[in-house]
């Protein structure tokens, strides 16, 4: 190679900076190897950082993911690239090479403290993707309270140029001229753990997500428990007022060939489940229906919590939700199958509507794969080639995969499957020395 | 100093615009914005009770005095003798 001086040279790149990518960059990292971890966005800490609290110790995700975060990023065998995308890997000999665009977040990620006298000057108000648009943010952001680094970044697509955050940085630390900075790298190992898209439950035209505002889906629920939430309560996003009446409809976009996802998402059952206890607790005169096809308690644990949620009052209806229809004031009207009861078409009156949307593959990162075909399942997952006995194994020698990259899970599950590929992946270096 | 700070705007300035979407969400934000502290100067009021003053949108009222309340311009209130609605006031300046 040409810029053979240039090169950064780690034992394994890691793909991705949420639960699973950063537990098993951590496991590996005490293992000796060097590790440059990847993560496309501003911060590390993947979806986990963004809920409430966990099925079903109900413990604080993020009091849970943060220390990890921070380990992750104060951990000496570990370079951390956010903000940053994969163009190509290639195969060479026994390791990889490729190169990584950084992309410019016009922050000098050094010097920048986090301050926030930039957003307070900022004029511009857009809407802020990880609050899943509840509510605004400004053109110059620290992504969320405890994003991992803690430094503004710039939307220069929403920017007005107007240099308000340039003159009272108290660091010095804006940068409109910051360009692209190209990373060439040679790595033995590489570990996918990209995640999962969500359900984009405008797709369920019938459910009028987007058309109808007291129709929100489970991550703006999540949102809406976390102490960090946009609003000052659970609230109606149409009229701010506190629902005393709260549907969740499961398997909105799993378990259904119309949308081209036909498998369970495993984890919707339960994270319904999860948010029907904290709504209890939140807004304790509130009733709570849960439509479902079937409950899937299939976890340690699961069935207990599902019976505690019982005996909270928590009603469940076996009813398949056909459509939802706005009301004049703001309440909607479900159309349901009323399966128990002779599969009638029934009606209920809610004054908030929370779609459990399901889990969808992320497979992107399969087209940098320059001369080999990183294969997919039938589902559109990475594909496990050896799912029972070597379950982190993807169709390339050397290429492994961690976490909901490879399929649905939950935390625990996400965890695990990272033990096992950073064993895998040491293994695998090992075996080549 | 300060014209070492302007700098860097500046010169991107040469070669990019301003964002047309960011200048029509600035018009947008800072009317809203002016609306709801109107509404609020005299009295802390519900979201309805806005939204009937000002005729606007109640989503967009919603959304609007929510940002502005993790801004700091907005502040909660009591909540109404139903328990449905929360009451919002400006916040004090000290
Ligand atoms: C509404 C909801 C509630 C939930 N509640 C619970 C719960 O209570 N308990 C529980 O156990 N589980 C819960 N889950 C599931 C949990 O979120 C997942 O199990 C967990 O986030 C999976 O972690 P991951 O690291 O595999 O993926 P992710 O969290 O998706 O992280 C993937 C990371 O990779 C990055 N990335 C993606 N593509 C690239 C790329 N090309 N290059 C670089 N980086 C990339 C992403 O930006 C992200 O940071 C819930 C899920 C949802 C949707």
């Amino acid at each position: 190679m040409d810029n053979q001086d240039k090169v950064q040279k780690f034992d394994v790149m890691v793909i991705g900076g949420g639960i699973a990518g950063e537990e098993a960059a951590l496991n590996l990292a005490k293992m000796g190897f060097k590790i440059i971890l990847v993560e496309k966005d501003y911060s590390i800490g993947g979806k986990m950082v963004h809920l409430s609290k966990v099925f079903p110790t109900l413990d604080c995700s993020a009091c849970i993911t943060t220390p990890k975060m921070s380990e992750t990023t104060r951990e000496p065998n570990i370079t951390i690239k956010t903000y940053s995308e994969i163009k190509e890997i290639e195969k060479s000999g026994n390791h990889f090479i490729g190169k990584i665009i950084k992309k410019p977040r016009f922050v000098d990620e050094d010097t920048c403290t986090g301050c926030q006298l930039c957003e307070d000057v900022c004029p511009v108000s857009v809407d802020d993707q990880y609050q899943y648009d509840l509510v605004g943010r400004k053109a110059i952001y620290i992504p969320f309270a405890i994003a991992l680094p803690k430094v503004a970044a710039i939307d220069l697509d929403n920017c007005i140029l107007c240099g308000a955050c340039e003159k009272v940085c108290p660091a010095n630390s804006i940068d409109f001229t910051e360009k692209p900075e190209e990373i060439l790298f040679e790595v033995t190992s590489v570990l996918i753990a990209t995640g999962f898209n969500l359900f984009d439950a405008g797709k369920k035209v019938e459910y009028g997500y987007g058309r109808y505002k007291n129709v929100i889906h489970a991550m703006q629920m999540e949102r809406q428990l976390v102490p960090t939430r946009p609003f000052n309560t659970v609230l109606r996003p149409k009229d701010g007022k506190s629902p005393d009446n709260i549907a969740y409809v499961l398997c909105t976009g799993s378990r259904d060939k119309s949308v081209g996802n036909p498998i369970c998402s495993q984890i919707c059952c339960m994270y319904s489940i999860k948010q029907a206890q904290l709504l209890m607790g939140a807004l304790p005169m509130a009733d709570v229906t849960i439509y479902y096809i079937d409950i899937r308690a299939y976890g340690k644990g699961f069935q207990e919590f599902y019976q505690q949620t019982k005996d909270m009052d928590v009603e469940f209806v076996k009813g398949k939700i056909a459509k939802i229809e706005e009301k004049e004031d703001g309440n909607l009207e479900l159309f349901y199958e009323d399966i128990e009861n002779g599969g009638k078409v029934k009606t209920a009156e809610h004054d908030m509507v929370v779609l459990a949307v399901g889990l969808l593959p992320n497979n992107e990162i399969a087209s940098v794969f320059k001369d080999e075909e990183l294969e997919l399942d039938p589902f559109n997952y990475i594909k496990q080639k050896d799912k029972l006995i070597n379950p982190a194994l993807t169709s390339i020698d050397g290429v492994f995969v961690a976490g909901t990259a490879a399929s649905p899970m939950d935390i625990p599950d996400t965890i695990l499957s990272a033990g096992a590929a950073s064993a895998e992946v040491a293994g695998y270096i090992r075996s080549l020395k | 100093m300060e014209n070492k700070k302007q700098k860097t705007v500046d010169i991107l300035k040469e070669t990019r615009k301003a964002s047309e979407n960011g200048k029509i969400r600035v018009k947008e934000f800072m009317g809203i914005k002016k609306k709801i502290k109107a509404s609020l100067k005299l009295e802390s009021k519900t979201i309805p009770q806005i939204i009937d003053e000002t005729k606007l949108d109640a989503s967009f009222v919603t959304y609007s005095l929510m940002t502005m309340m993790k801004y700091g311009d907005v502040q909660v209130d009591k909540i109404d003798d139903d328990d449905e609605y929360y009451f919002y006031k400006l916040k004090e300046v000290k």
